[in-house]
């Protein structure tokens, strides 16, 4: 049975950082409109600073991996750094990308940024050590008293209560002033405009939110894995946490929850159960294919997911989604 | 809300055991003698864009569990293989990897890790107690003291040494390096670039290719206005397609030596695609050579040929290909491990790997499976001599032999045209790669 | 030096020119019907393996070309009359159509993954000596893929200025009520532009890999972030915008790669769009982020 608990255990880590990266984004998709196709750069800034604050002085070229910024801190202050990391550039992409323009557009700009991140990275070697990514990222606080197994169930509890925290918090967030002066701007741009809000400005701190967020979900990762390449930061995976966000509920707290369960963990794991078909590879096509169906049978059939916003009574709303 | 919650997931989970219930009792079935069926579970890229390591290792794996289980199995049991596809990603490689443990009780061999999931895996499968015969080139298991870990593949420096060996018999001292900037391509080009400075040859052009891009013109011309005497090069096949075909169309053709990762049948497909008549002429691949004609070379054909239909397409590429050749030796080693220990149980057998395997004083050499078994029925100690040639674990369990150089003509055939010795490999001392 | 430059100028204009046969056949689409099409690139995919089995049954590159470019018009018109009006008429507004676009390429994408084997096709047509102006070396098929597009350039340019259907085009791009008010018929228009459209990315599908000489199931899906940057740099609906900008885009890559590094070389040419972004967002971005219909 150890064997099951130690994939469990893995399943609800996983669990736990894909909800920390749900968050992210529909706080910034579901409250502020904007849609995040450059995710997975601000998640994977995270897991380098995270890994090259433990792993200790490089030791350069001639060492079997290179990076900067090498130090030696103590748990839990990898975990800030990535956070802080995830900010950073999150403000840095945001100061061009979060002007005002049409929202596919951003979209775009945001998936190219993405991709430019990548090339950078594979490009440039004594960064992140290229395309063979960092390895070696020591587990934080392994001198605990636990058996290896306690260590997994301890760890997994650490991420779901890191998930928990971001988790009311975002939530309580969303509900205060602000919260609701970021739905006015989402709904009624221009009526918001009117109102005084400064759009830019919103937008800017919705999306440097989220970057932290996704900076911290990162370094949870790249702590429990112990490796980070690019290999691990495909564009695919924003794809299945947007998935999720949609199949569960835009906007909605409780709808990113269950989107998570299902998506990344249920429907990703799945497969591995079923009998492969076919020569090696046709099943996880298969797969990919009907994830893909399912997506966009969920935007035709329940485009506001399982678990659709709560409209608040007090605003009417006579035309908006007849557009 | 939360009643459909939890419906939903209660459904799910249903579906999930019902499933690994089938799983598990369809596996039974297999077994001819009623003894529960073995798994080696291949552990590399299955999907994505290293997927040629799936073909490469389903290639060599599944001929050997045909040929054993054809035999009667281990000790009773029949072999069954079992694909856990890491997407050359850690962070994919870990639940997949903890799936099968949890779903299989009876991994007796990882074929596998990958270098990009190895990080990750190597260690929980050693805690695990479960052999590997890893993939992985990187020189950090140079010195390896894991009990679990086993490596029959040459680390990555000491093919880039054999191909400045090469390329220094054959007078060239100013090279063109060109790799891929994919991990597979950036692992092996360290090697490739200590073994120039090591052997003083002058490095004229280092680029670097972004994979599938539509054209790489100024890279060729950047190559060319290098002059390079040779190109050691590997990309994935169809960058190298592009590479080499606009090389070619802009007359800049030189020759070429690739790493072995180069020799398998998509690369040398492409850039014979590429290069049409000239390939031949042009290109050297520098592969852990092939065994002569040993009756173990003579059953891997044997075998391969008998489960063509299993293997995936084409069949007749795996019956050279070195990496399919090195997993056929690691399945055996570990097989006769298991018949020379009397136990399928990894933490009594996993001594005897090198028992089984290493040359020693007295032993009877054996070149099949059968062979072996036979041999130690009768009470005898052995030494498989492997399709890829003498076995020899050093006490960090690496084993790695000569290196061949070998032309092509587009098919996977290989044309042996001279041989890089360890012994001359391990001479050349190599620094700036761990 | 003067020669490393004029020959990574010319091989710019040669990846420039496969990138604007793309990027004119996106940004018409695009502008006029507002839909972001994230599937383009893998509909680019299925006329090249279209073309590609063409030219596997032995039928000539020119032949190839047409088989590619109606493959790509007939899948994109059944694509865009069939699915994406389905979710227009539902109330989809523009984001929303481009996340269903983006599933819809990924379920074609891994079709053609799950049919191809995961492998890539190589093959050899229209290879023939290098010609040689001065510092300058290329292939007659580079020579053939800068005509190609410059022909289509032109044939693209006098379509929408000079006739009526372009025209309408452009009137119904510019301003759709008023055009609809003026008898313009939309749906007829609607209809030549998935055409259009379609025809012209199947047939850069088809140009892509003649140049490369293999396909693959990502054949177009790496191509495309080249493709919608280009277009949105020259302004979404302005096939001449597109044009230069996949000019300015391809020129900046291979000068990059020929005087700095290869593997910044396409970072440069994504780079153009971020600072023209950081610089002149006004430029880039013609038309503000006001209610934009979709026109399916």
């Amino acid at each position: 049975m150890s064997a099951w608990s130690f994939y469990i255990s893995t399943l609800v880590v996983y669990f736990g950082v894909d909800l920390l990266s749900g968050i992210s984004l529909n706080l910034q998709y579901g409250y502020a409109g904007v849609i995040n196709f450059g995710y997975i750069i601000f998640q994977a800034v995270g897991a380098y600073a995270a890994a090259v604050v433990t792993l200790g002085p490089s030791g350069g070229a001639a060492s079997f991996q290179q990076y900067v910024f090498g130090a030696n801190l103590p748990f839990p202050l990898p975990l800030l750094v990535a956070a802080a990391a995830g900010a950073v550039l999150a403000a840095v992409v945001g100061a061009f990308s979060m002007r005002r323009m049409r929202r596919d557009y951003q979209a775009a700009v945001l998936l190219i940024v993405s991709l430019i991140a990548i090339q950078v990275v594979e490009a440039d070697v004594p960064l992140f050590n290229g395309s063979n990514g960092l390895t070696g990222v020591p587990r934080p606080l392994l001198w605990l008293p636990l058996s290896l197994q306690g260590y997994q169930w301890a760890y997994a509890a650490w991420v779901l209560a890191l998930g928990g925290a971001v988790y009311l918090l975002v939530r309580w967030l969303s509900h205060s002033p602000w919260g609701r002066a970021l739905r006015a701007m989402r709904d009624q741009e221009d009526a918001a405009t009117a109102l005084g809000l400064n759009i830019t400005a919103m937008r800017m701190q919705v999306f440097i939110i989220g970057g932290a967020i996704a900076g911290l979900s990162g370094g949870l990762l790249v702590e429990y894995i112990g490796a980070w390449s690019p290999d691990a930061w495909g564009y695919a995976e924003t794809f299945v946490i947007f998935t999720a966000i949609f199949v569960g509920g835009v906007g909605n707290y409780r709808g990113v929850l269950l989107g998570v369960l299902l998506v990344p963990i249920i429907f990703l794991e799945l497969p591995r159960f079923l009998p492969q078909i076919g020569y090696p590879g046709l099943t996880d096509s298969l797969e990919w294919i009907v994830i893909g169906l399912l997506w966009m049978l969920c935007l035709l059939l329940r485009p506001r997911g399982l678990l659709p916003e709560r409209r608040f009574l007090a605003r009417p709303e006579p035309t908006r989604d007849s557009a | 809300m939360r009643i459909a919650i939890t419906k939903q997931l209660a459904i799910a989970a249903a579906v999930g055991l019902v499933i690994t219930g089938c799983a598990a009792t369809g596996g039974n079935g297999a077994g001819g003698s009623g003894k529960a069926p073995l798994t080696i579970a291949g552990v590399v890229a299955i999907t994505g864009s290293s997927s040629f390591e799936g073909q490469n290792q389903a290639g060599g794996i599944l001929p050997a569990i045909y040929a054993i289980d054809h035999q009667g199995g281990v000790l009773g049991h029949q072999i069954v293989y079992k694909g856990v596809d890491t997407r050359a990603d850690p962070a994919d490689a870990l639940p997949a990897m903890q799936q099968a443990m949890a779903t299989t009780n009876n991994i007796v061999l990882v074929a596998g890790p990958d270098t990009a999931s190895a990080p990750a895996l190597v260690p929980i499968l050693n805690q695990a107690k479960i052999p590997m015969t890893a993939v992985a080139g990187e020189s950090v298991y140079n010195h390896n003291t894991l009990p679990y870990f086993w490596r029959l593949f040459p680390p990555d420096s000491a093919n880039g040494t054999a191909m400045m060996l090469w390329a220094q018999r054959k007078g060239y001292t100013r090279i063109a390096t060109v790799f891929g900037t994919d991990s597979g391509s950036q692992g092996d080009l360290p090697g490739v670039l200590a073994s120039i400075k090591a052997l003083h040859a002058t490095l004229v052009a280092n680029v670097s290719l972004t994979p599938d891009q539509p054209s790489y013109l100024s890279s060729v011309r950047q190559v060319m206005a290098a002059h390079p005497q040779v190109i050691m090069t590997e990309s994935d096949a169809t960058t190298a397609g592009t590479f080499f075909g606009e090389l070619k169309q802009l007359g800049g053709l030189v020759p070429i030596i690739g790493t072995e990762a180069t020799f398998t049948a998509p690369w040398l497909k492409a850039v014979h695609g590429a290069l049409g008549s000239s390939f031949q002429k042009y290109y050297t691949g520098l592969i852990t050579a092939p065994s002569k004609t040993t009756p173990a070379v003579t059953a891997y054909e044997k075998a391969v040929t008998a489960d063509k239909s299993q293997v995936p397409s084409p069949w007749q590429s795996y019956l050279s290909n070195p990496f399919s050749i090195t997993y056929w030796d690691g399945v055996m080693v570990v097989a006769l491990a298991m018949v020379a220990a009397h136990s399928v149980s990894p933490a009594v057998f996993n001594s005897y790997i090198p028992k089984v395997a290493n040359p020693g004083p007295g032993k009877t050499i054996v070149y099949t499976y059968a062979q072996g078994v036979a041999a130690l029925k009768a009470g005898k100690q052995i030494q498989y001599f492997g399709a890829t040639g003498l076995i020899n674990f050093n006490q960090y369990h690496n084993s790695f032999g000569n290196q061949e150089a070998v032309g092509s003509n587009g098919g996977s055939q290989p044309v042996s045209l001279g041989t890089v010795t360890a012994k001359e490999i391990e001479a050349v001392s190599v620094s700036g790669v761990q | 030096m003067w020669a490393t430059l004029v020959s990574a100028i010319a091989f710019g204009v040669v990846l420039a020119s496969i990138i604007a046969i793309a990027a004119m056949g996106f940004t018409i689409q695009f502008g006029l019907t507002n839909v972001l099409n994230l599937s383009f690139g893998s509909i680019m995919t299925v006329g090249a393996f279209a073309a590609y089995l063409g030219l596997e049954q032995g039928i000539n590159a020119w032949y190839g070309l047409v088989v590619g470019g109606l493959t790509g018009a007939v899948v994109t018109l059944v694509l865009g009359r069939g699915v994406f009006r389905l979710y227009a008429r539902r109330g989809a507004k523009l984001f929303e159509m481009m996340m269903v676009t983006l599933g819809l390429g990924l379920v074609i994408d891994y079709t053609v993954q799950a049919i191809s084997r995961n492998n890539v096709y190589q093959f050899t047509v229209l290879q023939a000596a290098p010609l040689r102006f001065g510092p300058i070396i290329v292939t007659p098929t580079q020579l053939i893929v800068i005509a190609l597009g410059a022909a289509i350039f032109l044939a693209l340019e006098g379509l929408l200025r000079f006739s009526r259907i372009g025209k309408a085009l452009r009137a119904m791009a510019a301003e759709p009520s008023l055009a609809r008010s003026c008898g313009i018929r939309t749906g007829q228009v609607v209809i030549v532009t998935w055409l259009l459209s379609g025809f012209l990315c199947g047939l850069a599908g088809v140009v892509y890999i003649i140049n490369s000489q293999s396909v693959g199931y990502t054949t177009g899906q790496d191509f495309l972030p080249l493709v919608v940057a280009a277009a949105i740099l020259g302004g979404v609906g302005s096939p001449g915008g597109a044009a230069a900008a996949a000019l300015l885009m391809g020129v900046v890559t291979q000068v990059v790669a020929a005087f700095g590094s290869a593997e910044y070389s396409t970072v440069a040419g994504f780079g153009i769009l971020v600072v023209v972004l950081l610089t002149r967002p006004s430029s880039v971005l013609s038309r503000g982020s006001a209610e934009t219909r979709l026109t399916i």
